[in-house]
């Protein structure tokens, strides 16, 4: 068997063991369900608040992402391998101990008072914003810093030597030449918000039509005992998720990362 | 068996004495009852059902998960307000939870007996601007009995309508407000089951015995629940239905 035989093989391995996961719903399909529960005021809420969550989150997260990952590409400061360090937080930790955290973060006297005088995160929606930024943010920095590691400096070098500022630099040649590491970074970090779970149900509840998504309700479907409709719901995710991120992938074909 | 976590504590207590006297290991997977009826069904496996309360032994039951007629009762569960230790808000009473400002939780009426009782508790005992009010302070609906404790214990709330025997689960930060006795319309119930799955029903029947048993009843009352429908309604201080149904209003539940 070629090499080529060999490689292709192993990725269609890795493709039937999500088909056949995604397949195997359909033994607890409903056909009548699921229109009924796609068409349901509650899920169609609970789509609008994904989709919207999941956008503001990433918007966020990719905000703070590229001057972070920016600073840890390119600059030498103190402290700089504890932050480097620090941004695989939410992936050591799980994300219901992440939400956990924010929880007890809300229990001490700062954040009560951010609580009481500023926004009140806990089981709202900005909870859920909140609940995803800080599960997106780390990785988010952590794929950027990855793809401007590999943009040789002496173009950045170049440009200053042209009389270029710092910044002018970053946004002439930086950020360009970093375009498709940023784009295939955003679509993870928004696949990752749109399926946050854990500390979304931690720091925002579960309560319908206010802080229910997707994942929550699909939570809460089995929490119930409601095996059909968690099928359903499930399905739903993944045509959604999966359909969006096709689309971006459509129109960003031509990037190599993503 | 599969275990609700609600009464995760007392149930380890009677697992280990279980094994000591008889020398037969048990496995407990614990977690939101619906949750782990939802596991024992699909794997299909799984010798006892031991819910947190009763609404899931009955969705159990309609749909063959467990054998009906080995179906016990092992404690009772009265209502009651639950608040912060100390009740930094003065809540004395259910129509206190209507006051502008207080932040409230009830268990998901969904599927969590517990926010069933809150919401038969409301609609039968305050007025229609008491319950816009209410409705306006309620910030969450919790997904388990647990996690309805667990919101008065991380300060996420003020004040829920949950179990009395909350307050023993997290003495140092929950405090127990009882409620008047005509508002508790009824007692809830933590039942067992011998599951239809079992690979040996002989040793499922041993180890309910074991739980009402003496011995079995002891551990259960050191965690301070009630073992009988006479200690609850002695608590409360006049006779009231054990379990039984109730429809929630569609105004709570929208689907």
């Amino acid at each position: 068997m070629s090499f080529k035989r060999i490689a292709i093989t192993f990725s269609l391995v890795t493709f039937c063991l999500y088909g056949v996961l995604i397949l195997s719903l359909l033994y607890f399909y409903k056909g009548s369900l699921f229109f009924e529960i796609f068409f349901s005021e509650r899920t169609l809420f609970s789509i609008r608040l994904s989709i919207a969550t999941a956008t503001v989150a990433t918007v966020f997260s990719m905000f703070f992402a590229v001057p972070s990952a920016y600073a840890l590409s390119r600059y030498s400061f103190f402290g700089k391998k504890l932050v480097d360090t620090i941004l695989e937080l939410p992936m050591i930790v799980s994300p219901v101990a992440l939400g956990a955290m924010v929880l007890i973060f809300f229990n001490t006297p700062y954040g009560m008072t951010i609580q009481s005088n500023g926004l009140q995160f806990v089981f709202t929606v900005y909870g859920i914003l909140l609940a995803q930024f800080i599960t997106t943010a780390g990785i988010a920095t952590r794929l950027v810093k990855a793809a401007m590691d590999e943009i040789p400096q002496r173009y950045e070098e170049v440009a200053k030597t042209l009389g270029a500022s710092p910044s002018k630099t970053f946004f002439n040649v930086t950020l360009p030449l970093s375009k498709n590491g940023i784009i295939a970074a955003s679509i993870l970090t928004w696949a990752k918000a749109l399926g946050e779970f854990g500390a979304t149900i931690t720091i925002a509840g579960s309560m319908a039509m206010k802080t229910e998504t997707i994942p929550v309700a699909i939570f809460m479907r089995l929490a119930s005992a409601d095996i059909e409709g968690t099928v359903v719901l499930v399905l739903i995710l993944i045509g959604i998720g999966l359909s969006i991120l096709y689309v971006v992938r459509l129109f960003t074909s031509k990037t190599p990362y993503v | 068996m599969f275990a609700g976590a609600a009464s995760k504590p007392a149930t380890e207590e009677v697992v280990k004495a279980f094994e000591k006297k008889t020398g037969v290991k048990v496995n407990v997977t614990f977690g939101g009852s619906g949750f782990v009826l939802s596991q024992m069904t699909l794997a299909k496996k799984g010798d006892i059902y031991f819910p947190g309360s009763s609404d899931y032994m009955e969705i159990a039951k309609k749909r063959g998960d467990i054998i009906q007629e080995t179906e016990k009762y092992v404690a009772y569960l009265v209502p009651a307000i639950n608040v912060q230790k100390g009740n930094p808000k003065g809540i004395k009473s259910l129509a206190d939870l209507s006051r502008p400002g207080v932040r409230v939780a009830i268990a998901n009426p969904e599927g969590v007996c517990v926010g069933l009782y809150a919401v038969e508790i409301i609609e039968r005992n305050l007025n229609s601007a008491q319950k816009t009010a209410f409705l306006k302070n309620l910030v969450n609906f919790t997904e388990s009995c647990e996690k309805t404790a667990t919101a008065v214990s991380l300060k996420t709330v003020d004040a829920v309508i949950g179990w009395r025997v909350f307050q023993y689960w997290d003495p140092e930060r929950i405090e127990t407000i009882p409620l008047k006795r005509h508002e508790i319309i009824r007692v809830g119930y933590i039942p067992i089951a011998v599951s239809k799955f079992t690979s040996n029903r002989v040793l499922a029947q041993k180890f309910i015995d074991f739980v009402l048993s003496e011995n079995g009843k002891k551990i259960f009352r050191h965690y301070n629940y009630f073992m009988s429908p006479e200690e609850a309604q002695s608590w409360i201080g006049q006779k009231k239905p054990i379990g039984g149904e109730y429809e929630v209003p569609k105004n709570w539940i929208k689907r």
